[in-house]
């Protein structure tokens, strides 16, 4: 088994809070693994730091088992890291075009390009075209981001993780505050990756999160406090007490 | 008539205009003209930070005065000729655009406090080292430029040399606005955090882009330095570089023809309210506070408004 991405003993302060506070855990490539917790449990924080978003406080981050504790960001997402925001994080300016085309060149030599129009490069394009039509934002191509409206942009962040070609994806609540219709559509999608690409996910929906993880990781007070099957999960009275609270 | 017609329209009669304006106005306004191109590639170089990376940056004057002063002492006192001294000044201020690059290690009002703490140092070089920058008096008596026999012989002739230098300058910053790295260059203005997880160090895109407008900076200072005959402390002053933001802002920040309306704009202005009002920089503040409140997007923003208005109506 391949490990995709080993979390050892991450902490993370915030002056006296500690937001993370020893988390372990591995995700094998290929795994879908959804993190849960109630709000405050770590579970943003964990993402920053795995991502490169925020430097640890102590502890070590490795990712297909090379080390990444120190590497920043841009590097990580080089090395085949994508992520989206819980609160949507485009480009509000450009379109929704340009926005997926920067996502395209971004691991690529061309974004230093700077004697040719962007126009010429047809396969950066072609790409971006695709992760838009993956996300079924296609029609709103050459829409202002800012035009768009709240899961209109939830789906173009999610054209921007998967269209920098990631071999893992993390996603931060992917679904927050979309209409179920929206909801069933993002599930779906995300239900549908191909299976070499490992997802890890925030999820509060525990339909969602249930219905798409090989495993979950519950945090509370920036701990682990269960990892399992879903199964075990649903089943396991400590989890039901913290998340779902008492009865 | 369609509106690519129509642009190409525009755009032939302001080539007509520009090529034979020397045959309708005196050498007074071909001085002015000359000088609003000049100043308009200026504030275009602030502008490729301003409007399109979101740096404000306020010292874009010491590499304008540091090219004007290299190319003037290399010409006056070294006797170099002009293809050596005018590239000459453009590589020292372009040098200075990498050192003071640093900069963009910083974001928000700490970047625009270096910059200006850059901008003195480079004044207070300029002023007080006399024995090298001639101090107030500056370099004087610099010639026409020369190139392999050809000379420019008047201010008709250098205005046509601007000119030209000016367009190619617009040509390629068209190219270079349009391309990967200028699209990322507003990717950054928009979300550094999200153009740093789409895997682009943001640091390195704005210093490259902080030195490229240094360099265009420079390009107007040798321009200048050739038009003006002189150059003094006045060229690495503030008010040089505040007055080239200005200008980008009033024309239209972030578009190529809004620096130039902005520099004739400015220029003109200054021209005509010095001629009869003592205080013309309190006016220069009060056209600065007025563009920022009530015409963010500058002229040629406003333009496309009004259009945009008149089209649903």
């Amino acid at each position: 088994m391949t490990v995709a991405v080993e979390v050892a003993e991450v902490v993370k302060e915030f002056g006296g809070l500690r937001a993370v506070d020893g988390v372990s855990l591995r995700v094998a490539a290929g795994e879908r693994r959804v993190l849960i917790g109630p709000n405050g449990a770590g579970k943003t924080t964990l993402f920053h730091c795995i991502t490169g978003t925020l430097p640890p406080t102590a502890g070590r981050i490795a990712f297909f088992g090379q080390d990444i504790t120190r590497l920043p960001e841009h590097r990580r997402t080089a090395l085949g890291m994508g992520r989206t925001f819980q609160i949507s994080n485009v480009i509000a300016e450009l379109t929704c075009l340009e926005n997926v085309m920067l996502a395209a060149v971004g691991i690529d030599g061309r974004k230093w390009v700077l004697h040719r129009p962007m126009a010429v490069f047809a396969d950066v394009r072609e790409r971006a075209r695709a992760g838009l039509e993956l996300v079924g934002l296609v029609h709103r191509a050459d829409e202002t981001a800012r035009r768009l409206s709240y899961g209109e942009r939830r789906q173009l962040e999610l054209a921007l993780a998967l269209t920098s070609q990631p071999r893992v994806v993390f996603l931060d609540e992917p679904c927050a505050g979309l209409s179920p219709s929206e909801r069933l559509r993002i599930s779906t999608l995300i239900g549908g990756l191909p299976r070499d690409l490992t997802v890890v996910m925030i999820e509060h929906d525990m339909d969602v999160a249930l219905g798409l993880a090989d495993r979950v990781t519950v945090l509370h007070q920036g701990r682990v406090i269960l990892e399992g099957s879903p199964d075990e999960v649903q089943s396991n009275s400590e989890v039901r007490e913290v998340y779902f609270g008492h009865g | 008539m369609s509106a690519r017609g129509g642009r190409i329209a525009l755009g032939a009669a302001v080539v007509l205009a520009a090529a034979t304006l020397p045959f309708v106005a005196g050498p007074f306004w071909m001085g002015l003209v000359t000088q609003m191109i000049v100043f308009g590639l200026l504030a275009l170089s602030v502008d490729l930070l301003l409007g399109h990376a979101g740096l404000f940056s306020i010292c874009h004057g010491s590499f304008f005065a540091v090219a004007a002063y290299t190319t003037a002492i290399l010409q006056v006192r070294h006797g170099a000729p002009t293809v050596l001294a005018a590239p000459a000044g453009l590589l020292a201020g372009t040098l200075l655009g990498l050192v003071f690059g640093l900069a963009v290690r910083t974001r928000g009002v700490y970047f625009i406090l270096i910059t200006i703490a850059f901008g003195y140092v480079v004044w207070g070089v300029a002023h007080r080292w006399s024995s090298f920058t001639g101090g107030d008096n500056g370099v004087t008596n610099v010639p026409f430029p020369a190139v392999a026999g050809v000379r420019v012989e008047s201010h008709t002739e250098y205005y046509y040399l601007a000119l030209v230098v000016a367009a190619l300058c617009a040509l390629g910053y068209r190219v270079l606005i349009r391309s990967p790295f200028g699209l990322a260059l507003r990717g950054i203005r928009g979300s550094e955090s999200r153009m740093r997880t789409l895997g682009f160090d943001s640091n390195r895109h704005l210093y490259a882009a902080f030195v490229l407008s240094a360099a265009l900076a420079s390009l107007a200072g040798v321009l200048y330095v050739y038009y003006n005959r002189f150059v003094n402390p006045v060229a690495a002053s503030f008010p040089v570089s505040v007055e080239a933001a200005l200008m980008a802002i009033v024309g239209g920040s972030g578009t190529i023809v809004g620096p130039f309306i902005g520099s004739a704009i400015i220029l003109g202005l200054r021209n005509w309210v010095s001629s009869f009002f003592e205080l013309y920089a309190a006016i220069m503040g009060i056209v600065f506070i007025a563009a920022v409140l009530w015409v963010p997007e500058g002229l040629v923003g406003l333009a496309a408004r009004l259009r945009g208005r008149a089209a649903r109506a």
